[in-house]
């Protein structure tokens, strides 16, 4: 059992992502700059897009997905690579108190514990998760989110009251 | 909530005197015996604090599930609340066997905002001590892999050369292990006078030290390829579908590292290699990391025969503000694929850091490959992910 990777120009490799991408999804914005496949979607597509993405164009590796508290909505973005200088980096916006979103552990088995991560520290709930526990913080006794910007840290409490 | 399960309260003093404490036996559907064991998170031989709830049938383990959190610190909740210069001595912290590239990493994503120019020479200087680094850490991983299997040797052979590189780092930076050298745009000062012959002199010294120092001893011995060779196997399309990246997806094969595929800094200008290896197990992986340091004294060699002159740091300003947007470096550590997203709001304190440190990533491997090995193997599995407890935790 061998993987593939992809070969050849790097240039023309991306536009055939963008390509691809543009042929068989409705995005809302799409672009190429600086060797990264820009997307910004809606976030009912995301499973769809990445199962493009890993089984149509070959993008095997997801990297890393970050998620910006943006106070009243939530940024996520999906990094994923073709390990041969390639990136495609996917963001949607999720709006909302109680954020949800579906899971990608069934495309990109590495995700679970990035999205475990994502919950614990934002409270974002993944739908269909196969074990959507904390990664990091307590599992019991503890109702906070610690990277949301209205979990306040002791110190900077301190400060205020120095003021 | 486990105590409750296991109705720990209600035990009686014979219960637990018969050591119905320490694990509790269930009974599967097919009426065997198994044991749930609790192994860490305080382990003599577990590389930091790292608990896993292990389910044992006789020595075979069933289920892996590691539980991590004991060593987070908060990272990116504390970079949040520190002006850009500051969050630098942070990233030190995350991965402690290899500071330099967590710095990297960082300064990398705050020079992308600022779309800053770096001077050659602080981005040789840079490379160089990555590299220096990637030995640092590689080589005492080779020998706490050797003494988990009970070999005791190596590990003072291997902190013999990890302490004269943190004697030239402590020439370099002024710190042994959190060094705060790498700046954003550029390095704190240039190197001292002599230091690039006294690096080629160690590097040549340590090239004619590492075959009878470590190879002789280590490679087809046969405890150690009994206990390693076949251990830990993982195919190829397994490693690349749990994200690994570093030596434990180059021990299968898959050639990516990203030094080359998503080059940065001065490794453009540089001529090396990729060291992968077929058969995909500890051994494997032993031998991945004992090219790199091979490759890394290379590429030492080859940026000190052409070390550029000038400045060492980029004029950016006394304030950095970076404008609104996002900022991404790539970093190869010594463990893999570290990555930093850093989003800005035009203010003084970065708005959000996220760190993809690669033994977070990394680790997921133990729920899937530990289940069927024996207990003892654990270890060697350990050596191969060779995780650490502060970049997993961060």
């Amino acid at each position: 059992m061998t993987v593939t990777l992809p070969e050849g120009d790097l240039n023309g490799r991306l536009d055939h992502y963008l390509e691809g991408f543009r042929g068989r999804h409705e995005l809302q914005e799409a672009s190429v700059e600086k060797n990264v496949v820009r997307l910004v979607i809606r976030p009912d597509l995301l499973p769809a897009i990445l199962t493009t993405a890993r089984e149509s164009l070959g993008v095997l590796h997801l990297s890393f997905i970050t998620v910006v508290d943006l106070e009243g909505s939530y940024e996520l973005t999906y990094e994923l690579l073709d390990l041969r200088g390639g990136t495609v980096r996917v963001k949607t916006t999720l709006e909302g108190e109680e954020p949800v979103i579906d899971s990608v552990t069934r495309i990109y088995p590495t995700a679970n514990w990035h999205e475990r991560e994502a919950y614990d520290m934002f409270g974002i709930a993944f739908k269909g998760h196969p074990d959507l526990r904390r990664l990091y913080m307590w599992q019991d006794h503890f109702d906070h989110h610690p990277l949301l910007k209205s979990f306040e840290i002791s110190t900077k409490r301190t400060f205020e009251g120095l003021r | 909530m486990i105590r409750e399960e296991r109705g720990a309260g209600e035990q009686t003093v014979e219960e637990r005197a018969s050591g119905r404490l320490a694990g509790t036996a269930i009974r599967d559907e097919f009426g065997l015996e198994t044991l749930d064991m609790n192994m860490g998170p305080q382990h003599p031989a577990m590389h930091g604090l790292l608990r896993l709830i292990l389910q044992l049938d006789g020595e075979t383990v069933v289920r892996c599930d590691p539980v991590m959190g004991y060593l987070h610190r908060s990272k990116e909740k504390i970079s949040e609340n520190r002006m850009y210069p500051a969050v630098v001595p942070i990233t030190d912290r995350i991965d402690y066997m290899n500071n330099i590239a967590m710095e990297y990493g960082y300064c990398m994503a705050v020079e992308d905002l600022l779309e800053a120019e770096i001077p050659p020479r602080a981005d040789a200087i840079r490379a160089l001590l990555n590299e220096l680094g990637r030995i640092m850490s590689h080589i005492p991983s080779i020998g706490f892999l050797l003494l988990e299997l009970g070999a005791f040797t190596p590990i003072l052979y291997a902190f013999r050369e990890r302490e004269r590189i943190q004697d030239m780092f402590e020439a370099i930076t002024g710190a042994r292990m959190m060094f705060h050298y790498i700046r954003i745009g550029g390095v704190k000062s240039d190197l001292p006078e002599g230091m690039p012959e006294r690096m080629w002199e160690y590097v040549e010294s340590l090239e004619e030290r590492l075959n009878p120092d470590f190879i002789d001893l280590i490679e087809g011995n046969e405890i150690f390829v009994a206990r390693t060779r076949n251990v830990g196997k993982i195919t190829q399309e397994k490693a690349v579908e749990m994200g690994l990246t570093g030596p434990p997806l180059r021990c299968t094969g898959v050639s990516y590292d990203v030094r080359r595929d998503y080059t940065y800094g001065w490794y453009k200008n540089l001529d090396f290699n990729v060291i992968t290896d077929e058969a995909g197990d500890v051994e494997a992986s032993y031998r991945v990391r004992i090219g790199e340091v091979r490759e890394s004294i290379r590429m030492i060699k080859q940026i000190l025969e052409a070390l550029p002159e000038g400045e060492v740091m980029a004029d950016l300003g006394r304030r950095i503000r970076p404008p609104e947007g996002d900022g991404f470096g790539r970093a190869e550590s010594a463990r893999g694929e570290y990555a930093v997203h850093v989003v800005s709001d035009g203010s003084d304190t970065p708005y959000r850091v996220h760190y993809r440190t690669p033994c977070t990533v990394n680790m997921q491997l133990l729920q899937e490959i530990v289940p069927g090995h024996y207990l003892p193997d654990i270890m060697p599995i350990m050596g191969l992910i060779d995780p650490v407890s502060g970049a997993w935790d961060k």
